[in-house]
């Protein structure tokens, strides 16, 4: 009897990615409808009855999915801009050490390795404002 | 019935102060609201657990699980000592909103 309401609940949940804590809110929510559905039928109601009382009182859900999902994909991007910034910090250290080698290896008597290192330096920079942005 | 965008802002309250009574469980909750309001006011349960997720997350509100019933666990939810504190903050603030609100709407 209270497959009906497994599936109404599981439907409305469809959209909302799978997490332990978003199961954890399905299993509760649908407890809590159970025992409803249990008292509107003591109190006494056809099951049927209870049942569609029980769903149509249960309302929009577009709240619940504010609070467990739309909230994880800015947390991902603001994760995936700190990994970026981590990656271009090393990329034009590494880049820049290895001006420096070529630089004071072959040409010692000129100093140039200052300007590609500038021109280096925009691509940490930028990532660093992307993940300002994000965070 | 009072249209649910006015009590929106508050429902925090109203969930926090009735967790202060006492440890409560989901549908108690939403049982206990129509009661005391006789039905004047119900709360979507939908909304319901979006308002536990907030409080939980904020750390007003703490979960365990209590005796089986029905078949099922019942999700207990009791109250922290900063959600205490939260919830005497938004009682100041509600005696001031109320005030405010009341010198334009009484009398009237």
């Amino acid at each position: 009897m209270m497959k009906k309401i497994k599936n109404h609940i599981e439907e409305l949940f469809k959209e909302i990615p799978r997490t332990q804590e978003s199961e954890l809110v399905k299993q509760e929510i649908i407890q809590n409808l159970e025992e409803k559905v249990i008292f509107l039928m003591e109190s006494g109601k056809e099951e049927e009855d209870a049942i569609n009382k029980a769903i149509v009182e249960f309302g929009d859900i577009d709240e619940l999915k504010k609070e467990l999902g739309v909230k994880n994909p800015d947390q991902k991007k603001s994760k995936l801009a700190k990994l970026n910034l981590a990656y271009s910090l090393c990329g034009s250290g590494l880049l820049i050490v290895l001006f420096l080698f070529i630089n004071f290896y072959y040409t010692p008597n000129t100093i140039w390795f200052v300007y590609p290192t500038f021109g280096l330096l925009w691509w940490p920079l930028s990532m660093y404002f992307y993940w300002q942005r994000n965070k | 019935m009072v249209r649910s965008d006015i009590i929106r802002g508050h429902l925090d309250s109203i969930i926090l102060r009735l967790i202060f009574e006492k440890d409560r469980y989901g549908y108690e909750i939403s049982q206990e609201i129509g009661l005391r309001t006789n039905n004047r006011f119900q709360i979507k349960e939908a909304t319901l657990y979006a308002v536990f997720q907030r409080l939980e997350k904020k750390e007003l509100v703490e979960a365990y699980f209590g005796d089986i019933t029905h078949g099922g666990k019942r999700k207990y939810y009791k109250i922290t000592s900063l959600g205490k504190a939260y919830l005497n903050e938004l009682t100041k603030e509600w005696h001031e909103v109320k005030e405010i609100i009341d010198l334009f709407m009484e009398d009237l």
